[in-house]
């Protein structure tokens, strides 16, 4: 089809050379089908794609209009204007997403769009379907999650990361990004103190002690107390009298020493003090070893040493506590934590055992001949070694580990065990340790992309679903080769492994914010008094600000987000991913569905208190007929983090499903937002509702093209308020929370939008789960090649009935997942010179 | 909030939960009276060295120190910024707190940081704000690819830092992170460090203040803590052999994109050595001679000055000269519930003009003032080696990469320079500098220092006039 005489005028070269083709959007109605690059030629520019963008982009995006900075003639050559990936990028999500044109623009056919797809996934992005690009993750670095479950793996250790390493900063929404990793010399000292006091925790360090027994405070009875047969202390108030015992059998004659560990605790309470003294007695066989008067001491701890000599036979224990101040106030829970009674012996060295653990870590005896010793030391290292570092270690790296070790048992009152402990700390602290480095095996016909070998393949598998390192099965799997056909089997055991779990926090987490609930600050007298007060003059609470973390008032009143309730919000969201995730359930129920997991006190929160639901643990609920509740976005989690403190934020929420629900963001806000006036029209008496003052949002189109894609969705959640309550009214208005959608649909609330959302934008949502999926799993952002991988995601899922299996396998079957592009001469390319580089070797 | 040091062997003050940091400063107190001077002795000889090599020193051969304090979301510059100039000029309601302190520092108007602006690349005033206060560069804008440029202080740093056991020290009172992404399409790494060492490595700066005190004077009761620190250095060393030969190996294995990330870890590893043999050149830690702290306070006020705290006693050992303390983060949507204000920062500094809400910000406003007034007096009161104070022989910034926090402006940014510099600077004043660099202030600042060689900084014109 030939463009008409008049348009081609417009195609007169602007600079020298081709004739430059401005290329305009094409809109895509939502929910309709989609290209895909199969194998025919792409479409022919000039003759099918250029007249439909003629027909409906040029009026802004060409010919000296440039809006929104896009515009399509200012370039020299056809293909350089072909190779713009932002922009064709950029066209493709605003066209399907029918962002562009406009609303009051015309929109092309399905089949015009079908070809401006097609044509831009070939002609722009070459995407070649037969051997598709799987772009380059950049070497990873386990992050906190990562760190702490894969030390708990390998020596069973749980390091606190949370506490002790700084945050990982996050990219594209999540903190396994390798690109956004970085390693200061801080963080690197951090990791070198965990691996010490790691390995120090439970390697030994010697090959012989006294033998030692712990018996636990919990074991002790008397007559306020059971035996209990868990370890644990034993709490006994400064404030009661209290006599309690153990019996210990001893089987060996000799010297003993026996130490009273305990804790004299208390709960702080600011600028009051606790005068109360006790006395603690203990008695061991009836003799009296320890008689002291204690006063408060700040949870101080005491290690109190008793040797003794002992037959074999029964022996008692016996600890008294005498309250010495009846009269003086009690304030500050003043107890003996007792731990326990720790009995060492025989201390006679004749008679010393290996340590707990001895054997996990050294499963023979240590030889007196250096090069033996040597030869064991490197044996050891090589195995925990080639766990470490998730693939087999190479004899050179064992060598220099042992010598290492060598370095260290060689010296003056150094020993072996310690030696071997040096070579795992330096085992930790290692980049190969540290970065998740991944190999490809060679692809044979000389093609650039290369599939990943079987341990990279595993170690992906593994810290996309358990966030730590591979076990034995996969490792032995990838070890003879065998891992990648019998992935799915694997995926499957995985799932059902209880490590799955950390895969369903913390991708959920993160792509759903509710990581964030821990933190969130909401001032709950404020929030609940925004229902009942008429005017800001009526409400003195809002204007007090009072400690968000105080009950006020009573019944429906007294609500605080206290920590309880955070967590209880956090689990609801867990256990419905969770389930979503474990019974392969259609992932639209993420959006709309007649259950939710509750326990006693989240139910009371949303006012279900009528279903049954008692005690702390978290269950499955079917929701009664017709409740708003059901999906995510009814979630205590959600509602709570996309508010403010003191108010709902529509705009937030309506963001939040534009982002991480339907995948089609707003640009920022423009750089000079003008100050809004006052919204008080006609509501001289009350505060105006948030549905009015977002009215401005509509009245100027600078702000009403973003925000009328945002405000409706987020003011159909206006019932639920800022602590994720339900709620009627506002300012003792009713809540009005209708709407239409940017797309034409129109609702009255949130159980409507849930319908729609499921019903008319299945596609989005499932493009959008691919998309953060895919970049979960593969630790990079998305770019231009890997429109087409989503696009076959969305499709599996289409045909698979949304079973959220057909997102997750498909994500681990993909291109980029299963392969990587191979270095070669010519794509070596100077990487950018930092600083540091200055200081290269 | 978070305090996982088990074993409290000690007194009253550090019973878990509420951390007495009035016991704290009490501790340091009694540090300033008798041991300042003979702690400080051998640091004598040793500014002697440096005064030759004009690094880091005053006139009067005393250490000289320099920090960067900045605080988020600028101000109401009606209640930051007083009506006249000059040496009299009458002190603003938000500035109220430093009236005793008047005499130690300068307010400075007319200082601008036009590469936060937003332009070309829209929004992110926050992201910007926060990260090009320190750089004065443009930042790359986006989420993974994280480009800026060396901070002022990481600058200063790298040319004196080899006077002191530490070349610098960062510190945050910014302990959460938001998960998701950041300020409108910029890299959350851009939000929460202030420091960089490289263009695309951002010093992580250190929120718990116990972890800070055990860096610089080891872990354990103060009877222990030098010997471990000593130890500890040892057989990092022995380690960081090791592991640097490690490195190298992987990143000749390694693809183009990726080595840039090992030379972080090289780097990083040369630091610390680099570190710990400057140590060693130093001798035995001189203890400070109080209590560890417990860990992160629960109210943001005491975390806050449990920083300053730290600060004042890491200038007062001398255990570095250079430093940076981000309060919170530029965008912090923190509620201030001690001074009633429960709604968020952030929220409420785009207060649309309503007179309630302007208030709340400026009450805000007043509050850092406060805090930081307090940090000014403490620094005031600790005498150094040559009779003056601490805080006559630093040069402390305190400010933000936000001027109206309402409309997002950078220029005539809110802008304090305590301290006397040695005696070198005007203080006592208000000067307006009618719309310069900021970056010139810094280039100043790094000449004070003793920095030679350095023609620009970030988007300097020069150097700044009178100071």
């Amino acid at each position: 089809m030939l463009p008409p005489l008049r348009q081609l005028n417009r195609f007169v070269p602007r600079h020298g050379g081709l004739g430059v083709f401005p290329i305009l959007s094409v809109v895509i109605c939502l929910g309709l089908g989609f290209a895909s690059s199969t194998a025919q030629s792409p479409p022919d520019f000039k003759k099918d794609i250029q007249p439909v963008l003629v027909k409906y982009c040029y009026d802004c995006h060409g010919d000296g209009m440039s809006k929104g900075k896009v515009t399509f003639d200012d370039f020299k050559t056809e293909e350089e204007l072909f190779q713009k990936h932002d922009l064709w990028l950029a066209v493709l999500k605003n066209v399907r997403a029918g962002v562009m044109p406009p609303d009051d623009k015309a929109r092309p056919t399905i089949d015009e769009i079908h070809l401006l797809e097609k044509w831009i996934k070939k002609a722009s992005f070459k995407i070649d379907s037969a051997n598709p690009d799987p772009g380059r993750v950049t070497v990873r670095r386990l992050n906190r999650a990562e760190y702490r479950n894969t030390v708990k793996e390998l020596l069973g250790v749980d390091f606190d990361t949370e506490g002790e390493f700084p945050p990982d900063d996050t990219g594209h929404g999540f903190d396994n990004i390798g690109d956004v990793l970085t390693l200061s010399p801080m963080l690197l000292e951090k990791y070198l103190d965990a691996s010490k006091k790691v390995v120090l925790k439970v390697v030994p360090l010697v090959s012989a002690v006294a033998a030692e027994k712990m018996v636990h405070g919990s074991r002790f009875s008397g007559e306020d107390t059971d035996r209990q047969n868990k370890p644990g202390s034993l709490s006994l108030s400064y404030y009661k009298q209290a006599s309690i015992s153990n019996t210990f059998k001893v089987d060996l004659a000799g010297d003993y020493v026996a130490v009273l560990d305990f804790v004299a605790a208390e709960k702080f309470v600011d600028d009051v003090f606790d005068y109360n003294k006790c006395r603690l007695v203990f008695k061991i066989d009836g003799e009296e070893v320890l008689n002291k008067e204690y006063v408060r001491e700040g949870n101080k701890s005491f290690q109190l040493v008793f040797p003794r000599s002992w037959e074999p036979g029964e022996h008692h224990f016996e600890v008294q506590i005498e309250p010495l101040t009846p009269d003086e106030k009690q304030v500050r829970s003043l107890a003996i934590k007792l731990n326990g009674v720790n009995v060492r012996g025989p201390m006679e060295k004749s008679r010393w055992v290996p340590p707990a653990n001895y054997h996990t870590f050294f499963p023979r005896k240590v030889p007196a001949d250096v090069r033996q010793k040597r030869a064991y030391a490197h044996g050891l290292l090589s195995a925990f070694a080639t766990k470490a570092f998730r693939r087999p270690v190479d004899r050179e790296s064992a060598e220099r580990l042992s010598l290492l070790a060598e370095q260290t048992y060689s010296q003056p009152g150094k020993t072996f065990e310690s030696g071997v402990a040096q070579g795992m700390i330096a085992i930790l602290a290692s980049p190969r340790f540290l970065f998740r480095e991944e190999s490809a095996e060679k692809p044979g016909d000389g093609s650039t992309y290369a599939f990943l070998d079987q341990y990279s393949l595993a170690s992906r598998l593994s810290y996309f679903l358990w966030s730590s390192m591979p076990d034995e099965r996969l490792f032995q799997l990838a070890a003879s080769g065998k891992l990648r056909e019998n992935q799915a089997d694997e995926v499957q055991r995985m799932l059902k492994d209880p490590k799955s779990q950390a895969f369903i926090r913390n991708f959920s987490g993160q792509w759903l914010q509710s990581r964030d609930v821990d933190s969130v600050q909401i001032d709950s007298s404020a929030v609940l008094a925004r229902e009942t007060a008429r005017s800001a003059a009526a409400n003195p609470r809002e204007n007090r600000g009072t400690n968000s973390n105080r009950p006020v008032g009573f019944g429906r009143n007294r609500v605080q987000l206290d920590d309880e309730l955070r967590r209880a919000m956090k689990s609801e969201t867990e256990s419905y991913f969770g389930y979503i995730v474990q019974s392969n359930r259609n992932v639209l129920e993420l959006i709309d569905s007649d259950y939710t997991f509750l326990n006693e006190r989240l139910a009371r929160h949303y006012a279900l208190t009528n279903l049954g639901v008692t005690g702390s643990d978290f269950r499955k609920v079917t929701l009664p007929e017709g409740n708003p509740r059901g999906g995510i976005l009814t979630h205590g989690s959600v509602l709570t983090v996309t508010s403010n403190p003191t108010r709902t934020s529509p705009v937030k929420r309506g963001l939040f499903i534009l982002e991480n629900i339907l995948g089609t963001p707003p640009p920022p806000p423009p750089p000079d937002i003008p100050a809004l006036e006052e919204a008080s029209k006609g509501t001289a008496d009350r505060i105006p509702s948030l549905r009015e003052t977002l009215e401005l949002h509509r009245s100027k189109p600078v702000c009403s093209s973003c925000h009328n894609r945002m405000d409706p969705l987020g003011l159909a959640l206006e019932n639920f308020n800022a602590l994720g309550m339900w709620r009627e009214k506002e300012q003792e208005q009713p809540i009005d929370a209708s709407g239409k959608l940017m797309t034409g649909e129109t609702f009255t609330d949130i159980r409507d939008v849930k319908k729609i959302l499921t019903r008319e934008h299945s596609r989005e949502i499932y493009h959008t789960l691919s998309e953060k999926l895919l970049t979960y799993a593969l630790g990079r952002g998305l770019e231009y090649y890997d429109v087409d991988v989503v696009d076959d995601l969305v499709r599996r899922l289409e045909k698979e009935n949304g079973a959220f299996s057909a997102a997750l396998m498909g994500v681990i079957e993909s291109t980029p997942f299963q392969k990587t592009r191979l270095e070669t001469n010519e794509s070596k390319k100077t990487s950018v010179k930092t600083a540091s580089n200055q200081l290269n070797n | 909030m978070k305090s996982s040091s088990k074993h409290e062997t000690n007194t009253n003050f550090l019973s878990g939960k509420g951390f007495n940091r009035r016991n704290f400063l009490r501790g340091i107190g009694a540090c300033i009276a008798l041991p300042a001077l003979e702690s400080l002795k051998p640091f004598q000889s040793l500014a002697a060295v440096t005064s030759a090599s004009g690094l880091a020193t005053t006139a009067t051969g005393a250490p000289l120190r320099t920090a960067f304090v900045v605080f988020p979301n600028g101000s109401i510059p009606s209640a930051w910024w007083p009506k006249s100039e000059g040496i009299d000029f009458e002190m603003s309601p938000t500035l109220q707190p430093l009236a005793e302190s008047r005499r130690h520092f300068q307010l400075m108007g007319g200082l601008d940081h036009m590469e936060a602006v937003g332009g070309m690349d829209g929004g992110g005033d926050h992201a910007r704000g926060n990260s090009v206060f320190l750089t004065g560069v443009r930042l790359k804008k986006s989420a993974t690819d994280i480009r800026a440029g060396v901070s002022i202080d990481q600058l200063i740093a790298s040319k004196v830092g080899q006077t002191t056991r530490l070349p610098s020290l960062e510190l945050t009172c910014d302990s959460v992170r938001k998960s998701g992404g950041c300020d409108s399409g910029y890299s959350c790494a851009y939000q929460y460090n202030i420091s960089w060492s490289s263009a695309k490595t951002p010093v992580t700066p250190e929120s718990n203040p116990r972890l800070v005190f055990e860096r610089l004077f080891g872990a354990g009761t103060p009877l222990e803590r030098g010997r471990n620190l000593e130890l500890r250095q040892k057989e990092q060393r022995s380690l960081l052999d090791f592991v640097m030969d490690d490195a190298r190996r992987m990143k000749n294995r390694l693809g183009v994109g990726d080595k840039d990330k090992l030379d972080q870890y090289l780097t990083a590893v040369r630091e610390i050595e680099q570190r710990i043999q400057q140590s060693e050149r130093f001798g035995k830690v001189k203890d400070p001679g109080v209590e560890t702290p417990a860990g992160i306070p629960n109210s943001h006020a005491e975390h806050i000055q449990l920083m300053y705290d730290i600060l004042v006693t890491t200038f007062q050992t001398d255990s570095t000269r250079v430093a940076s303390l981000l309060l919170a983060h530029d965008g912090s949507n923190r509620s201030f519930s001690d001074i009633g204000i429960s709604e968020g920062h952030h929220d409420l500094s785009h207060h649309q003009n309503k007179e309630d809400r302007i208030k709340k910000v400026a009450q805000i406003d007043l509050w850092y003032a406060t805090q930081f007034a307090k940090f000014l007096e403490k620094m005031e009161a600790v005498k150094d080696i040559d009779g003056k104070s601490l805080l006559h022989n630093s040069m402390i910034v305190y400010g933000g990469g936000n001027a109206d926090g309402n409309r997002h402006t950078h220029n005539n940014l809110p802008i304090i320079l305590a301290g006397a510099g040695g005696g070198t600077l005007s203080t006592g004043r208000y000067v307006s500098f009618g719309g310069k660099p900021t970056t010139n202030l810094f280039l100043t600042m790094a000449d004070r220092m003793g920095v030679t060689g350095v023609e620009r900084f970030g988007d300097s014109t020069g150097r700044l006039g009178a100071v």
